[in-house]
């Protein structure tokens, strides 16, 4: 249990904030130059370790850079400074469906979103089972997605990103998908996980759902780590400066 | 060396991603796969009514095959360059149109365009195989010839990818690119022996001789595009069904590894920052 899962290691991630910004030629030309802008710092030096096993919320207000973090996490950005390591085997789960062709059906789909999130056939072909159970179209499975409600769509892409079975999973604020029935589903398949000693990390602005699942919290505000550790503690402070 | 290993590691997606092209192109049409020979064969009849009936472009039968029939000498000219505009076409918004996929999930960035240039190459295929049967028919002794033929597809495949790799970057940063290309494609098939021999274009330079005075020709810039080469060993291989020009061969190589060498090297250099730059 005390051995790390994933280090963030004084981790800064800074955007263009573009104030002028020529992406066609001509613009460019004529202004003689591409682009002008200014650092923005979405992150500055964000250090912690999330424990192996443990549910870790990070949480702070809109704009507080957790969204960054998430896909620094995830490896779609890529930090500035500093370096994040993990101990295992990461999946994100940032959109449900990435990468659903809609002419195609639900089990095409399943194999392309799965291979997208960097399954192998053989694993698709042997979890394609409890996939298609735990997302409960079993009946429109080979019908094209473009005729799926939206709730069966998320369901299905759900059901694939949840089946990558990671180490540790980064997950964006898409349990709230589906109908009540579905979400609880979600929540049993998260403790499941965690059962397992998997590491969840999770961005969340419902409070009730981070004290609910998670014992380990990060709180971000303004790009700076304010406060880390027990998830109790850590969401008391946050909603204490809220009521300031 | 690890960037090869980690594309082989995503050839799945690679086939995943092409399949999903592939299929999801003609899904819900009638004719299906036969669509795929439509542009060409309404390309093949204009030109021939326009060029072999009306200008009367005058064509040396082929050596040894004894063909002469123009419809077929520019099919084995325009299905290699169709080829070439449709993955440079699809494979430069390939990274724009999947804009939403790369902010979303972390994947090996190389599918995106290689997939395009895998579903022109699947349809590709499909247009040879019955130009080949056509050629049987018509008596062109090909079939020995097929095994090099696939390997000039495989050359012009890898320019090809090179150069879609670093147009799809370009059209990140610049979305002009697309709109270019479409202008350059249309002056290139012009400035490429797809419809007319190189012969022609050799007459009237030595009709003009060196330019201003210098022993360069119109012939030797002419030579610079890549494409001449490229469909010089496909008309030699299809149509006359003989071994080709070794210079076009060396030539074909040497632009097939600098593109994508060249591609390669811009390709990964922009990848990490493609979240943002979209």
């Amino acid at each position: 249990m005390s051995d790390v899962a994933v280090r963030v290691d004084h981790v800064s991630k800074s955007f263009r904030m573009y104030h002028e910004r020529n992406q066609t030629l001509k613009s460019a030309i004529m202004r003689g130059r591409t682009s002008v802008h200014e650092d923005f710092w979405a992150l500055q030096d964000v250090s912690f370790d999330v424990p192996e096993g443990s549910t870790f919320g990070l949480i702070g207000s809109n704009g507080s850079g957790k969204s960054t973090l998430l896909k620094c996490l995830a490896k779609i950005y890529h930090p500035n400074k500093g370096t994040i390591t993990h101990y295992g085997k990461l999946a994100a789960m940032l959109e449900v469906g990435s990468g659903f062709h809609h002419e195609l059906s639900g089990r095409e789909n399943i194999y392309l979103n799965g291979s997208i999130l960097g399954m192998s056939r053989k694993e698709i072909d042997r979890k394609f089972d409890d996939i298609v159970g735990f997302s409960g179209v079993e009946q429109f499975i080979d019908q094209p997605v473009k005729n799926y409600s939206s709730g069966m769509y998320v369901r299905l892409g759900f059901s694939v990103a949840i089946n990558v079975d990671p180490d540790i999973l980064v997950v964006d604020e898409v349990l709230a998908v589906g109908d009540a029935e579905f979400q609880k589903k979600c929540f049993d398949k998260f403790a499941e996980f965690k059962r397992s000693g998997k590491t969840v990390i999770l961005v969340s602005h419902s409070m009730d759902s981070v004290r609910a699942m998670c014992d380990h919290a990060a709180w971000l505000n303004k790009g700076t780590l304010k406060a880390v550790g027990e998830a109790t503690p850590t969401i008391a402070a946050y909603e204490a400066s809220l009521d300031n | 060396m690890n960037y090869l290993k980690e594309m082989l590691a995503s050839r799945e997606l690679l086939i995943n991603l092409t399949m999903r092209e592939v299929k999801g192109k003609y899904k819900r049409t009638v004719f299906g796969q036969l669509w795929s020979l439509a542009n060409p064969l309404a390309l093949m009849l204009i030109y021939t009514f326009v060029f072999a009936f009306i200008i009367r472009i005058e064509l040396p039968p082929g050596d040894p095959s004894g063909l002469n029939v123009f419809a077929i000498w520019l099919l084995c000219g325009l299905l290699p360059w169709i080829f070439f505009a449709n993955v440079l076409n699809s494979g430069v918004t390939s990274l724009v149109s999947n804009a939403g996929l790369i902010q979303k999930v972390a994947f090996s960035r190389v599918v995106l365009p290689l997939s395009q240039v895998a579903s022109a190459a699947y349809n590709w295929l499909f247009e040879i195989a019955v130009l080949v049967v056509v050629l049987s028919i018509l008596g062109a002794f090909v079939l020995p010839w097929l095994p090099l033929v696939v390997v000039a597809m495989a050359l012009l495949a890898v320019f090809a990818s090179g150069l879609a790799l670093m147009l799809s970057i370009a059209n990140v940063y610049f979305r002009d690119t697309q709109w270019f290309l479409s202008i350059i494609l249309q002056l290139g098939m012009y400035l490429s022996p797809v419809i007319y021999p190189v012969t022609m274009v050799a007459d009237a330079s030595e009709g003009v001789g060196g330019i201003w005075g210098t022993p360069v020709t119109i012939l030797d810039l002419y030579h610079l595009n890549p494409m001449v080469h490229f469909l010089d060993v496909f008309r030699s291989l299809l149509y006359d069904n003989r071994w080709p020009d070794p210079t076009a061969w060396l030539v074909c190589i040497a632009w097939a590894v600098g593109a994508l060498v060249v591609g390669l090297w811009v390709f990964r250099r922009n990848e990490k920052n493609l979240a943002e730059a979209l």
